[in-house]
Order: structure tokens, then C-alpha cells, then sequence
């Protein structure tokens, strides 16, 4: 059963934690008039202010919300796909080859196609995955070959792009930093362009949602209760990679989202349920909000790679959740 | 409604502004450094009164309003917080083109820092921050003086049979080339740089060594940019047949000098002048 009180809970938590997101920063920005602002009253921000509120924070936040919602989403579904509890959505090579994408265009010195970074990153997450997916070619028989298969392009491409990066010396740390995951400039475009593609697979993985419980059965028995097992999965893997590619064009590399959070909303509802995913998504939010607020934050002016922050903190919150669920099981 | 405002917002800033537009051209008061060179640059040309912060990393002159403010990953929030009217930003900064877009949505002027390839473009940024204060004659006059310190300095210390030197980057043997604004130094005293000939494409005048390679090469003097000490250098398996270290040719180079491109070179001309000149 839905439990509505959960993603209630979830989605008041986004806002508290969005509304945090937008408030705190080297300026001093007044709490009422922020709200003014946002709401469009008279007596908000303006001038300098407004522009550090409306170009710098708010585009922040929202690219924050996108990519913690598309990586806890995709995570959840992939982990019931390929019924394991492990997976993430960088298993089928995604993170390796949009890493190497990013290497190509950081280390091309001919002509400037550093901004088109995140294309490459884009087109290289893709195609890694849809490599996995023909080399594995019995995906319908067994779909955890491709699993074995995505390791392997994901080793191969990260060769490729540690050879790039050894030898263009100088880029060493822009990949660094993008490895680590970074929203420190977002601004409105990327806001734009990412939130089209991410809540585009979202709605298409909270269409199939119900249908994925059927995937922890067998598919003798997810067949003889209406669902088509194979073409689910490709919908679900598809949409998916697409969430997990852009987010992952938009912000670099951020790890841990997509196992932290959906066995962290497991771990509190005590069920193996897709039709969770709206609580997923909701809570990615918030979580890698809160995160990148920490990220600003804690070493301010310096900023903190907001991949350390999410394996810092989800790493051990992941063990309380994990050692919970092992004595209500037991 | 909020393009509707913020176009309203956009015609009162111009209207508020207008009238200081101008002068802020010419004359920034409120100046953020995100380079220590141009720390350096900024206070030789007589701008250090309106320099308000610099980066963790600029500690000269001394008087430098030092902050926390990285260079490397500047966070432009923090940098609005000063309320400047220029900041000079390092094009090698991470993704040094949206901060600056950033910063220019925030109404602040960016001088954008490349890092020179030689000399004369460390000339040309004195006299470009010079320019972009106001301080045009000062920074001619801080150029003028190096360009004539640095000739003397070649004059008394440029070797009349090249001597092979080698320069350590770091100690997994980096090394830079003559093609390099650290090698061009070296270069100008009639050396030989052991780096040159293992120079390729890709090492873009920064090739890593090997220990074989510098018995080979066998360099006279060898400059430690790395901060080894000299005696652990000395000690390195094989190193003793190396001319520089039976010759107790090792010299550590001073901290920050090398790096910056500021009116220091001096000092380093002069530096490597002395090294040299002692060695008979």
C-alpha cells in the first residue's frame, strides 16, 4: 500500500530543506524578504541581492533537487530490474563513459568545445550503456550478464579516460573536480535544459512503477499477472539512463545517491516497493540539497566537492539503515 | 511576472548607475585578486589601496588583505561578499568562464588572467592591470625598471659555454622545458635544459624524467622547485655520478619567486645569476 504520510513527510521535507538551500551563503541575505522575493510581494531582494537569490542560489538549489531526484529514481529502479540490492545507476558503465566524455572535451586543446562538456559527457554515459546492453545480447534470458557486461565497459572506458587525463597533465584537476561532482556555477540554462530530460524519464518510471514490483517475481509469474517482463525492463533501464545521464552531464560525477536513498526509504517503510518512487525522488531531493548546502558551507569561501559529502554522510547513515532492517528482520 | 520585474529591476539599475558607470571604468575602488601575481602586479603599480581581498594564496606583499577566497575553485557568492568593482580571475581556474559570467550577471567587472607563456606577456599583464586602474604611467614605470634589472642581471650571470641544467617540477622527476616561462629563465643564461630532448606533444613543456634518462643527461646544476631537501636529492640511488651532485650543485629554489610572473622575476633572474656565477 502507498503511504501517503511518507511522501507527505518527503515532500514538506524539499521544501524545508530547499527553503534552507536558498537562505544560507557567504551574503546575508534577510529570511523575510527572500520569501518576498520568491513570492513575487512587494518589499523583496533587489538589486545585487536579488541576482545572488534568482541567478546564483535558486538555479543551485533546483539542479540539486533535479539530480538527487533522478539519481535516487534511477537507482531504486535498477536495483528492482536487476533484483539487486547493490545496483546504481552508474552500474551499466554510465558514470565511466560520461567520465570519459568529460576527459575528451577537458583535454581537446583544438578549438573550445570545453563547453560543450556536458554533451560529451551526455553522448558518453549513453553510449556506454547501450555497448553494455549488445555486447551482453542475452539481457532477456538473463538480465544479470549485462550487469557483467557494464563492469567491463565501465573498466574499459575509465583506462581510456585515465590514459587522457595522465597524459594532458594540466587537466588533471578540472576532471578531478568534475569527478568529484559539482554544482558550483549552475545556472537557469543548465536548470532548464536538465530538468526537460530529467522529469521526462522520472514521469515515465513513476508510469511504470506498479509494474516493476512484478520484476522481484519470476517473469513466469509477472507474465500471468499482465506484465511483459522484457519490455519493462527496457523501458525502465532506458528511462533510467537517461535520468542518470543527465544528471550526471549537468553536475559531474556525485556517488552514493542512488544506493543511500532508496534503501533509506525502504529502510523506513519496511518494503521492497516501487510504488515508493515518488518518496525516492522527493527525498534524492532533499538529500543532495542538504548536501550541497554543506558543500558551500562548511569550508566557506572554500567550497567542498559534494561527491565527499554524500559518501561522508550517506556511507555511515547507509550502515545505521542497513543494521536496522537486519534486526526487525531478524 | 518575474521578467516583467526584473526588467523594471534592469531599467532602475541602469538609471542608478549610469551616472557612476564611467568613473567605475576608470578607476576600480574596490578590486578582489584571485591571482598572487597579479597581487604582486596590482601593488607595485599603486592600485594596493583599492585592493579590499586577496586569495589564500597571495601572501606578498605582506600589507595584501589576505582572505580565505580560493583562486582555484572561486565561489563567486563569496566574492560578491566583498562587493568589488574587478576582480581578477585566473582563466586556468576551475570553470573560470561561468564564474566570470556569474560575476557579470552581479554587475562586476572581470579581468581575466591568462597565464603568460614568457616574459613579455608578464610585461603586457602589468601593464594591461595598470590600464584597467588607472595607473597606466606607474606600470610602464614598474615594467621599464625590471626590463633594464633583468638585462643586467643576464649580463653579469649569462654562462659563455652552455652548461646542461636540470629542474625539478616535482620528485617523480617532472621536469620543465625551455619552452616553458620557468625554462625561458634558464634559457636566457646560455644553458642547456636536460628537459628539451624529452620533450613531446603531449608533455606541453612539462615531460616526466626518468632516473636513467638524467644519469644520461648528466646536468651541472640542478634547481629544486619542489621543496625536496637537497640532501635527500644527494642521496638518491645512482645520483652520484651526476656533475651537479659530486659538484654539490643543488640548490633549492626560494618559495613562491618561480611561480609568479609578478615584478619578483627580478629576484629570480637574479637568483639563478648567483647560482651560476658560483659555479666555476
Amino acid at each position: 500500500m502507498w503511504n501517503w504520510k511518507i511522501t507527505a513527510t518527503s515532500a514538506a521535507l524539499v521544501i524545508l530543506v530547499g527553503l534552507a538551500a536558498i537562505s544560507f551563503g557567504p551574503i546575508n541575505l534577510s529570511f523575510a524578504k527572500i520569501l518576498k522575493s520568491l513570492l513575487g510581494i512587494h518589499g523583496g531582494l533587489s538589486g545585487q541581492d536579488r541576482t545572488v537569490l534568482i541567478d546564483l542560489r535558486l538555479p543551485r538549489a533546483l539542479l540539486a533537487a533535479l539530480v538527487g531526484a533522478a539519481l535516487a529514481s534511477s537507482g531504486a529502479v535498477y536495483q528492482s530490474v536487476f533484483r539487486n540490492p547493490l545496483a546504481d545507476p552508474y552500474l551499466l558503465g554510465a558514470a565511466s563513459g560520461a567520465g570519459l566524455g568529460a576527459t575528451i572535451a577537458i583535454t581537446n586543446t583544438h578549438g573550445d568545445i570545453y563547453r560543450l562538456l556536458p554533451v560529451f559527457s551526455f553522448v558518453g554515459g549513453t553510449l556506454a550503456v547501450l555497448t553494455s546492453f549488445f555486447i551482453s545480447g542475452k539481457f532477456f534470458a538473463e538480465p544479470q550478464s549485462l550487469l557483467l557486461s557494464g563492469i567491463a565497459v565501465g573498466s574499459f572506458a575509465t583506462a581510456i579516460q585515465t590514459y587522457l587525463q595522465q597524459r594532458h597533465s594540466a587537466s588533471l584537476r578540472p576532471v578531478y573536480s568534475w569527478i568529484l561532482g559539482e554544482l558550483t556555477v549552475a545556472n537557469w540554462q543548465i536548470v532548464t535544459w536538465s530538468s526537460f530530460y530529467i522529469l521526462m524519464a522520472i514521469g515515465i518510471l513513476f508510469l511504470v512503477s506498479k509494474q516493476l514490483d512484478g520484476l522481484m517475481l519470476s517473469d513466469e509469474e509477472a507474465f500471468s499477472l499482465g506484465i511483459n517482463p522484457n519490455r519493462l525492463r527496457v523501458i525502465a533501464v532506458a528511462a533510467a539512463t537517461l535520468a542518470t545521464a543527465t544528471a550526471v552531464s549537468a553536475s559531474g560525477l556525485i556517488g552514493f545517491v542512488g544506493i543511500v536513498v532508496p534503501h533509506l526509504v525502504r529502510g523506513i517503510t519496511h518494503r521492497v516497493t516501487n510504488r515508493n518512487l515518488l518518496t525516492v525522488a522527493l527525498t534524492g531531493a532533499a538529500f543532495l540539497m542538504l548536501a550541497d548546502l554543506g558543500a558551500r558551507t562548511l569550508l566557506s569561501p572554500a567550497e567542498l566537492p559534494i561527491g565527499v559529502i554524500t559518501a561522508f554522510v550517506g556511507a555511515p547513515f547507509f550502515l545505521i539503515v542497513l543494521r536496522r532492517r537486519r534486526t526487525v528482520q531478524s | 511576472m518575474r521578467i516583467k520585474s526584473s526588467l523594471v529591476l534592469a531599467l532602475a539599475l541602469v538609471a542608478v548607475s549610469a551616472p557612476l558607470a564611467t568613473a567605475v571604468q576608470h578607476q576600480p575602488t574596490r578590486i578582489v585578486s584571485l591571482s598572487p601575481s597579479a597581487t604582486e602586479d596590482l601593488f607595485a603599480i599603486g592600485a594596493g589601496k583599492s585592493v579590499v581581498a586577496v586569495d589564500s594564496l597571495s601572501n606578498f606583499p605582506s600589507t595584501a588583505p589576505i582572505t580565505k577566497l580560493d583562486a582555484f575553485t572561486p565561489n563567486v557568492e563569496a566574492i560578491a561578499k566583498y562587493k568589488p568593482d574587478l576582480v581578477i580571475l585566473q582563466s586556468s581556474a576551475t570553470k573560470a568562464t561561468s564564474v566570470k559570467a556569474a560575476l557579470e550577471k552581479l554587475k562586476i567587472k572581470v579581468f581575466f588572467e591568462v597565464t603568460p607563456a614568457d616574459i613579455s606577456g608578464a610585461y603586457a599583464e602589468i601593464n594591461a592591470l595598470g590600464a584597467v586602474t588607472g595607473n597606466t604611467a606607474k606600470a610602464a614605470k614598474v615594467v621599464a625598471t625590471m626590463k633594464s634589472a633583468i638585462a643586467k642581471t643576464i649580463a653579469a650571470g649569462k654562462r659563455s659555454a652552455p652548461i646542461a641544467i636540470f629542474h625539478e617540477v616535482d620528485n617523480t622527476l617532472y621536469s620543465a622545458t625551455s619552452k616553458t616561462f620557468i625554462g625561458r629563465v634558464y634559457a636566457d643564461f646560455n644553458t642547456t635544459n636536460v628537459a628539451d630532448a624529452a620533450d613531446t606533444a603531449d608533455s606541453y613543456g612539462y615531460p616526466q624524467l626518468t632516473n636513467e634518462y638524467l644519469l644520461k643527461a648528466n646536468p651541472a646544476v640542478i634547481f629544486l622547485g619542489d621543496g625536496e631537501p637537497v640532501s635527500s636529492v644527494a642521496s638518491r640511488a645512482g645520483w652520484n655520478s651526476i656533475s651537479a651532485v659530486s659538484g654539490n650543485h643543488i640548490v633549492e629554489l626560494p618559495a613562491d619567486i618561480p611561480s609568479r610572473w609578478g615584478p619578483r622575476l627580478v629576484n629570480f633572474y637574479q637568483f639563478v645569476s648567483s647560482t651560476l656565477v658560483a659555479i666555476k
